[in-house]
């Protein structure tokens, strides 16, 4: 058996790549060992959220721009501008022809709210958290509501408040904080507190207790425009469940993501690996690749954990294994690895160096930085020092960015992943 | 003292994406989610056993949640040694008890095949089974055979084996023995038209639904029978299977969960579309016609979990003109005995819903599947005839 390409590692960055392989007609695989993390993520794109100085960026695009003049390692430096732009409208594209839009603000970054009750800058966001006419009534000093469903303890709408007044666009706002009581369900003989974010999104999903919730929604919210639910307003139904309890109480419903999981990711993990089978490609679940040959200056084939005799091939591969959650980058007390080809990383080598004493560090820790080492086609090096020409690297295996410092984890995922893609295509039509 | 027998639960980082993909956490909240029930709980019940909860009755063993953990947490182990080890067990139990002997049941009924397809069909029977038994009163049944696979093959199809020169060893299992010869004869087929004789030995019952209802220490007199007669088998012959779940029983879970030795078969065991796959990938490629159909292709949880999908797909796209819909990964519900219970039956039917909308979605004339539960589950809830892949090579191949 032989594919064209097969993708080592089912996230955000294996899935776009995956996707644009199977779309352009390659037969593909996805290897997936265990759930990737948009399960934990926030459900928004990222793209460039901070400069160097940790100054917010404003237009991402234009930011990218100076990355890849000045930066020649990173990602988006790699790809080039034209790339990354185009891979994001490739990304926008996909999720809304499954039904999930992807909403952004023209070049500019926009803010999510997170659970802390945070802003933070991002590019991409589902409209439950941005649209414009949400937009609009954050920024027009309107009053809002902060809720949360009693019981409900993987979310705390009082953290989130506390924090949001500290920043000056809420400073001297409004807020309502309230707590409205969830439908009696039917089925259920657990107490509300054992329900976790997966538990309740599936009973929304369901649309049975709208008319009730909506109700308590507008006796909390009172005169408020806009309220905000912890993120399980549904997952497949998630859209026309939202509009309608936006008809019922006639005001702007944003979601801000609980712990995990991630309802918000979810949907985008949801959309993507159902955009992927329906071109065609094969999701191999709880396979894990263990090893591969690549002396040679090529990777010949993957040997997995139930490849036994027979191991996989292709003719192209593309490691995405993501970082050190993932397991695609190992540590241990002496040094940091690339754990199933050995394939060289860009880490400092003294282990003091790897992180900052201070856990917040605004310059961040440098072992996020760290990862595969890739030429300019994200082609890795073998440990004889040998380029790889058959495997290309996307995603968070990636060295040469800060995904926290610099705000674009997201984005440098689906960048290389899309980037690889392209590349493979251009190869086999060769 | 704590045993450090299985700490992986350990790894556990509570993120809960394993309650995401639990089927039956979906269907109810009577479940709390392999999460609580597997790691969380397993910290307690290691202190002390008491604390274990009936709830952990309602998982299927399905294993998705194994599938789904990031950090290889092994969840479903977790709770079927759980269920097993401290769970008060009633003793008297004859439903579970003649449903989990399914060599027992097959070889009567097998015997006196005409009357059980009849009687089993009758409703007062149906009644009776749902009153005393605890059986739905709407679940359907598959049909027995007169005979068992092992015989008829033993008289009609053996003789002509010998001529092959490379020969695999069928692990037919019970379904194939006794419900369903024409899928062993489809095998045999395609076996024959790929240049190799079939052989098979003697065999019991995999032991997967005695697992099932906690009937280990059968489970394991079982497995060390036909660990013992597989390994007979001359040395370097494939011992294939048709059953996905009797390979992944005999792959894994006799070692990971009985404790037993099977490394004498494990290599060499394997689901037949692996087989099938990696003899087409040589090159041994039987003449197929085209078969111009359109199927919907369903993956079992247990293949899914040997990561046998990607054999089976490559297997049917080989099949000329074979309009093949690959479904979204969902566990079809019936988890072997699990659906024929009446206290399952409602959670049963509301897992496989979602599968059921999407096979009549996707418009098909057949449907594909690898395990003879999810064929029997999803004939009864839609309408159409579920064929084995095996089976669906055995209609392309060109009659010689």
């Amino acid at each position: 058996m032989k594919y064209d390409a097969l993708i080592i590692g089912g996230g955000l960055a294996g899935l776009t790549c995956g996707i644009r392989c199977a779309a352009a007609g390659l037969k593909t695989a996805i290897l997936s060992g265990g759930m990737n993390s948009l399960h934990f993520s926030s459900g928004s794109i990222d793209l460039m959220g901070y400069d160097d100085e940790g100054e917010l960026v404003k237009k991402p695009f234009d930011q990218v721009k100076k990355i890849c003049r000045a930066r020649r390692d990173h990602p988006y430096a790699k790809a080039g501008l034209a790339t990354v732009k185009k891979a994001m409208e490739f990304f926008i594209e996909t999720t809304s022809k499954t039904g999930l839009t992807m909403n952004h603000n023209g070049d500019m970054n926009h803010f999510h709210i997170t659970g802390l009750g945070a802003l933070k800058p991002t590019y991409l966001s589902q409209e439950s958290v941005f649209s414009p006419r949400g937009h609009d009534i954050l920024n027009s000093g309107e009053k809002i509501a902060v809720m949360n469903f009693s019981g409900f303890r993987d979310y705390y709408p009082e953290q989130t408040v506390a924090y949001l007044k500290k920043n000056r666009i809420f400073a001297g706002r409004d807020i309502v904080l309230a707590e409205i009581s969830l439908p009696w369900y039917m089925d259920t003989q657990k107490n509300l507190h054992e329900f976790r974010s997966i538990d309740l999104a599936r009973i929304f999903d369901t649309a049975k207790y709208l008319p009730r919730i909506a109700e308590e929604i507008r006796r909390a919210a009172g005169d408020a425009a806009a309220v905000s639910l912890p993120a399980f307003l549904g997952i497949k139904n998630y859209r026309t469940i939202r509009k309608r309890l936006e008809d019922m109480t006639g005001k702007f419903i944003y979601e801000i993501p609980t712990l995990p999981p991630s309802i918000l990711g979810l949907r985008i993990d949801q959309a993507l690996k159902e955009s992927f089978i329906g071109y065609g490609g094969e999701f191999i679940a709880n396979e894990r690749a263990e090893s591969g040959p690549v002396d040679s200056g090529l990777l010949e084939h993957v040997n997995t954990r139930n490849s036994g005799r027979e191991p996989v091939s292709s003719k192209y591969y593309v490691l995405s294994t993501g970082s050190f959650f993932s397991g695609g980058l190992a540590s241990n007390s002496q040094r940091i690895t690339e754990p199933v080809f050995n394939f060289k990383v860009d880490a400092d080598t003294k282990r003091s160096k790897w992180y900052s004493w201070f856990f917040f560090d605004a310059k961040s820790h440098p072992f996020l930085s760290y990862g595969v080492r890739t030429d300019k086609n994200f082609n890795p090096v073998n440990e004889k020092g040998n380029t790889v020409k058959n495997v290309f690297c996307a995603g968070a295996v990636l060295s040469g960015y800060d995904p926290v410092r610099e705000g674009c984890g997201g984005g440098v995922a689906i960048t290389s992943g899309f980037a690889c893609a392209e590349k493979i295509i251009g190869e086999l039509k060769k | 003292m704590i045993k450090l027998e299985n700490i992986s639960f350990d790894h556990c980082i509570k993120c809960t994406v394993c309650t995401i993909y639990c089927p039956v956490a979906r269907a109810t909240h009577l479940f709390p989610g392999p999460k609580q029930s597997g790691p969380d709980a397993e910290r307690l019940r290691i202190k002390n056993p008491e604390l274990v909860d009936a709830s952990l009755k309602y998982c299927t063993n399905c294993k998705r949640c194994e599938i789904a953990c990031p950090s290889d947490v092994k969840i479903a182990e977790i709770i079927q040694n759980a269920k097993w080890n401290y769970l008060k067990i009633n003793r008297f139990r004859p439903r579970d008890w003649f449903m989990s002997r399914t060599d027992f049941v097959g070889s009567i009924a097998t015997r006196l095949s005409l009357m059980t397809n009849f009687v089993l069909k009758l409703r007062a029977v149906r009644v009776f089974m749902y009153l005393l038994l605890r059986i739905p009163y709407r679940r359907a049944f598959p049909n027995y055979e007169r005979s068992t696979f092992e015989n008829m093959f033993r008289k009609k199809i053996a003789p002509s084996q010998r001529d092959y020169e490379k020969r695999v060893v069928y692990f037919h299992g019970c379904f194939v023995n006794y419900n369903d010869h024409s899928l062993g004869k489809d095998f045999v087929k395609v076996m024959n038209a790929m240049n190799y004789g079939v052989d098979i030995m003697k065999e019991k019952c995999c032991g997967v639904p005695l697992i099932a209802n906690g009937y280990i220490e059968k489970a394991r007199k079982n497995a060390v029978y036909n660990i013992k007669s597989l390994q007979r088998a001359e040395q370097g012959k494939r011992i294939v299977t048709t059953s996905s779940s009797c390979a992944y029983a005999l792959k894994y879970e006799y070692s990971s969960f009985l404790k037993l030795n099977n490394s004498g078969i494990i290599e060499r065991t394997d689901h037949s579309t692996r087989f099938i796959s990696e003899e087409f990938s040589l090159g041994n490629v039987p003449k197929m016609k085209r078969l111009g159909i359109r199927a919907a292709y369903h993956s079992p949880c247990h293949l899914e979990c040997m990561g046998g999908v990607m054999h089976t797909l490559n297997v049917l796209k080989m099949v000329p003109a074979l309009d093949l819909v690959v479904l979204n990964s969902e566990c079809c519900g019936i988890a072997g005995t699990y659906g024929f219970k009446n206290e399952n039956y409602a959670i049963s039917q509301s897992v496989g819903s979602r599968l059921f909308a999407m096979i009549d979605d996707a418009h098909p004339e057949f449907v594909i599947t690898d395990c003879e539960t999810c064929k029997m589950q999803i004939e009864m809830n839609t309408s159409y005839r579920v064929l084995h892949p095996v089976t669906v090579i055995a209609m392309a191949l060109k009659e010689e």
